[in-house]
């Protein structure tokens, strides 16, 4: 059996025909369950989507479709949904082939950053074969066409497309709003080879706007700009409002995984109710939430790590983004998850496994305990806002903290990359050596170690296998909310 | 001022003429026991300032209240509608601030939830403008008795020595239907009260007497009033859509005598027949635990027997439907029921959504809600209307059920707020003969909510709630923050205090990605490292 588990994760063929198997089961499974069951797999958020679909293919707006918050691009992609029939699900099958996609380019990443093909197809594995990732595609969650965008951009910057980078960075703005923290660490990376010596600010402050700098800003700027008047002029305020606007007057005050939900819930009544008893608030810190997530996630985490290992920056801001975020459910998880096999490969997560199976473990738990008390409130109407679900949304925002000091901590032990000079000279520099600079030498030697050391086959099998355990409690109960059963 | 007085007697208690004493300007009958409709057709002149301000601003306005006990209807009186206070409005203009909430605070108490028309009512789609059947705008509330409406008659219309008027105005604290009716085409205000049966106890101040479970009649007439008077029971229709009164009708200062009368009408509200009538009595309740999804459980007694009406029109079509009032606490999901997905449909029994109008936001919280909530007209599924699956021999109990969801609410000491949700009316709507003319009718009741979404030619036949604690109103406890367990200031500190600590924590892990030291692991880098400082 071990045998066997390792032949099918070094083989390209058996890894991708895994993960293509995996979600065609679930997808048929799905098509089954929602013919003959009343409770459906199909999320409710597909039937969102659908929905404008169909809008759109009547000439409407999909934002007459109450809760659609998404770029009118995803509504014209998913038009073949309101063909009839089976075509229902192609949405379905698109973000289970995006998925797929995603997970190729994970593998040309590991690969591009020297690592061996058999070896970047476990971790490639981490996300392809991943039971939540494909539950959560097959479900119908559009946030997998998100993550197949996120990672061609890192991809293209990865390749030095600096253009295409710019112009998928707009299109993944436009999509959602949160990958603008990745031009953060874009930019910073894309650092001029010094040659000279700096002397005065002036200089520096000039140096600093090279020419890709400069390229990446003006096209992500421009894509983004151009998709917004385009779907401006189409839809009109409906789509400002939905899109964006919707963010800046949201309350959310519905229980969610985020640690200000108590808070915010207390100070939306607070603000609409004047007669509202109880002491009052003296001052609305959750409308400063904002400074923590952004100065960690678009400013520190950027300057600190861009420099030093991209993806695993992106997956630090990206967890950073998410944990401090002012609403967070289980989707939102898929945001970082897909960078997890590129950070992995060479963490302290798998260097040391009792640790990683301590932070997956603690991951697990933490949402496990939330859902316990969520379900409680939801379906038995226990009052469990105090202590259970802010203690359980506190707890969970702790293990997150902690296991973002890690990520952080195993960048900033990282040496900072020359600028791309390795990297473009050849992709499989370390193995070849033929860059002897230390930097190379520290990382192979790690890697020997994470692929011979007795240590190493416990970890990979834990972050393959154990995050199966996810699926059982994947499900966050703001998708719940309004399932109709 | 016009007043039609209606005596409904069962047919076995038939009046005797010669009982009915009509005098000059007075009629007496003394122990009837009968169903009551008083009908007041009242002036602008007639009416305090306040009033005929808010009239003036309208172009035609309904209001409609029923009683949370259930009470049996009597031919003619047999529409119903959800408890509570129901009101249609039609603005004369659109877009004008309008007083109607100041005088509905005045009028039928100050604790109910209305802003403004704009701002708190709720607009059906309008389907023809010039057929309008529907007012503009809608509004509704719990309200569970008509006390305020008494004393504000009492102080407002009533002079302090007319006893009778007084004492005439507490009769509403006991009545099971009032109506309120104006149009600005007649520049009248119609007041219509009924009481399904005579009061239990009733004290005349006047003659200083007590009567046990009858009416004592003592109707006089004054000054230029019009006063009509019936005594009728209810006879077989000749029609199944109609309706039959016969008895006498006395019009007081005018006739010297009863003249005995026999009239059939059509009728759009009707009863079951009395086998049916048991037959399919429902019962509402929420399923326990109710959680933030209560389960709204409609259940008749018999599967069987849940089948059209036996005494509709030969040729009728029928379907049984329910009327949902909710609170703006409580909605549903119309998305669910849209789907019209067939399994949704038969694990509730229930059938398409024929409407949904209101506060039908699926996020917001209770409050930030403005419009005071929604209705929903939902088709039922019966055992005979989903042949297959459910066999015919088998018979038992049938339970439709309608999935609904609750709005947060603002948190509160003891972590529970209760609510409650008025029961929703069932009746079969049939259709009736072409050229049927239902305005014909002295007794027709429009303007009830539902009445609009149907066309003009639909007949509704009324299945009786049966509720087992006598009440048709149910009371959810929400879970809602508990500010006994927490301080809103602990909540805040403590939150501040993580925020701040995990913050803290990733920024003591990246301190050294900031330490010149770290910077030099490169050589090239070295000039990047003094650049951030």
């Amino acid at each position: 059996m071990p045998s066997l588990l390792a032949y099918v994760f070094s083989s390209r063929t058996a890894v991708f025909f895994s993960a293509l198997l995996l979600r065609a089961v679930l997808l048929v499974y799905g098509i089954y369950q929602d013919s003959v069951s009343a409770i459906k797999y199909t999320d409710i958020d597909y039937y969102v989507f659908t929905d404008a679909a169909r809008a759109v293919a009547r000439h409407s707006s999909p934002y007459d479709r109450a809760t659609y918050r998404y770029t009118p691009l995803l509504a014209w992609i998913l038009l073949p949904t309101s063909w009839g029939g089976l075509w229902f699900h192609f949405g379905k099958v698109l973000f289970a082939l995006s998925d797929l996609i995603a997970g190729w380019l994970i593998l040309m990443v590991l690969k591009r950053r020297g690592m061996r093909e058999p070896e970047a197809l476990k971790y490639a594995s981490v996300w392809l074969v991943n039971p939540m990732v494909a539950n959560i595609s097959t479900r119908g969650s559009s946030e997998g066409l998100l993550c197949v965008l996120v990672m061609t951009l890192l991809w293209a910057f990865e390749t030095r497309r600096v253009t295409l980078s710019g112009i998928l960075l707009g299109l993944c703005v436009h999509s959602k709003i949160y990958p603008f923290i990745y031009g953060a660490s874009m930019l910073w990376a894309l650092e001029t080879r010094s040659s000279g010596s700096m002397n005065t600010k002036a200089q520096s402050v000039f140096k600093f706007f090279n020419a890709d700098r400069i390229l990446l800003v003006s096209t992500s700027l421009l894509t983004f700009t151009a998709l917004n008047v385009l779907m401006y002029n189409n839809y009109g305020l409906p789509f400002l409002q939905h899109t964006f606007l919707h963010h800046l007057t949201r309350i959310d005050h519905r229980h969610n995984f985020s640690p200000y939900n108590t808070l915010l819930y207390l100070s939306s009544a607070q603000t609409t109710v004047p007669s509202f008893s109880g002491s009052s608030l003296r001052f609305s810190f959750e409308s400063l939430a904002f400074i923590p997530q952004l100065l960690l996630s678009a400013v520190l985490l950027p300057v600190g790590l861009a420099k030093r290992h991209l993806p695993a920056t992106m997956l630090a801001q990206t967890l950073a983004f998410v944990t401090f975020n002012k609403v967070c459910t289980s989707q939102y998880f898929l945001w970082y998850l897909i960078f997890l096999p590129l950070y992995l490969a060479d963490s302290s997560l798998t260097a040391r496994p009792a640790l990683g199976v301590t932070a997956l473990a603690l991951w697990v738990l933490g949402q496990a305990a939330w859902l316990q008390q969520g379900y409680q409130l939801e379906f038995l109407g226990r009052s469990t806002f105090v202590p259970g679900l802010f203690a359980a949304s506190l707890a969970f925002f702790a293990i997150n903290c902690w296991i973002l000091g890690i990520v952080v901590q195993d960048v900033v032990e990282k040496p900072i990359e020359a600028p791309n000079t390795s990297r473009l000279t050849g992709a499989r520099a370390p193995i070849s050596a033929s860059t002897p600079t230390p930097e190379v030498k520290r990382t192979a030697s790690e890697r020997v170690i994470g692929t011979v050391g007795p240590t190493s086959t416990r970890p990979r099998g834990n972050s393959t296998l154990d995050i199966s355990d996810i699926t059982n409690v994947h499900l966050g109960p703001r998708n719940r909310v309004l399932k109709s059963n | 001022m016009r007043r039609r007085s209606t005596y409904i007697t069962h047919p076995s208690r038939a009046v005797n003429p010669a009982d009915i004493q009509v005098y000059k300007n007075q009629l007496l009958l003394g122990a009837l026991k009968a169903a009551r409709e008083e009908r007041l057709t009242l002036g602008l002149q007639e009416l305090p300032q306040e009033v005929v301000e808010v009239l003036k601003e309208s172009h035609e306005l309904h209001v409609r209240w029923a009683p949370e006990h259930p009470y049996n209807t009597t031919v003619p009186f047999l529409s119903r509608i959800s408890p509570g206070l129901h009101v249609q409005y039609t603005p004369l203009k659109e877009k004008q601030p309008g007083h109607l909430c100041d005088l509905i605070h005045k009028v039928f108490g100050q604790n109910l939830r209305c802003e403004s028309p704009q701002s708190t009512f709720t607009s059906p789609p309008l389907i023809s403008e010039r057929f309008a059947q529907t007012a503009s705008l809608q509004y509704y509330s719990l309200l569970s008795s008509l006390r305020p409406l008494a004393a504000y008659l009492q102080r407002n219309v009533c002079t302090p020595s007319d006893l009778v008027c007084l004492h005439t105005a507490t009769l509403l604290n006991i009545a099971d239907s009032v109506d309120l009716d104006y149009d600005s085409i007649s520049h009248t205000l119609t007041l219509t009260v009924m009481w399904s049966r005579q009061p239990d106890i009733i004290y005349d101040p006047i003659g200083e007497f007590t009567t046990l479970d009858a009416w004592n009649l003592d109707i006089e007439q004054k000054g230029s009033d019009k006063v009509e008077v019936g005594i009728l029971s209810p006879g077989p229709g000749l029609e199944p859509s109609d309706l039959q009164l016969s008895g006498f009708l006395t019009v007081v200062g005018e006739d010297d005598h009863p003249k005995a009368t026999l009239f059939s009408f059509p009728s759009r509200h009707h009863a079951l027949s009395r086998d049916q009538a048991k037959q399919q009595r429902y019962n509402v309740s929420f399923d326990k635990p109710t959680g933030l999804h209560p389960i709204l459980r409609i259940s008749f007694p018999s599967a069987n027997l849940l089948t059209e009406p036996e005494n509709k029109p030969s040729g009728s079509v029928c379907a049984l439907q329910t009327y949902l009032t909710l609170p703006s606490h409580i909605f549903a999901d119309k998305y669910a029921f849209l789907s019209n997905d067939p399994l949704f449909q038969k694990s509730h029994n229930l059938g398409q959504l024929r409407s949904i109008i209101g506060e039908t936001d699926l996020e917001a919280p209770d409050y930030v809600v403005k419009k005071w909530g929604s209705t929903v007209l939902l088709e039922l599924q019966t055992p005979n209307s989903t042949v297959t699956n459910h066999k015919g021999s088998v018979d038992g109990p049938w339970d439709v059920t309608v999935p609904l969801h609750l709005r947060y609410l603002e948190p509160k000491a003891g972590g529970t707020s209760e609510i409650e949700v008025p029961w929703p009316i069932v009746f079969w709507a049939c259709t009736a003969e072409d050229g049927t003319k239902f305005p014909v009718n002295p007794f027709d009741r429009t303007q009830l909510g539902y009445d609009g979404l149907f066309g003009p030619r639909t007949m509704f036949y009324h299945l009786n709630p049966a509720p087992q604690n006598g009440m048709m109103v149910e009371r959810i406890a929400v879970p809602v923050l508990d500010t006994d367990t927490a301080s809103p200031t602990t909540i805040e500190y403590l939150t501040v205090v993580s925020i701040a600590l995990g913050f803290l924590w990733v920024l003591f892990k990246l301190r050294s990605a900031f330490r010149p030291a770290s910077m030099n692991v490169e050589g090239k880098s070295s000039d990047v490292g003094k650049k951030k400082q």
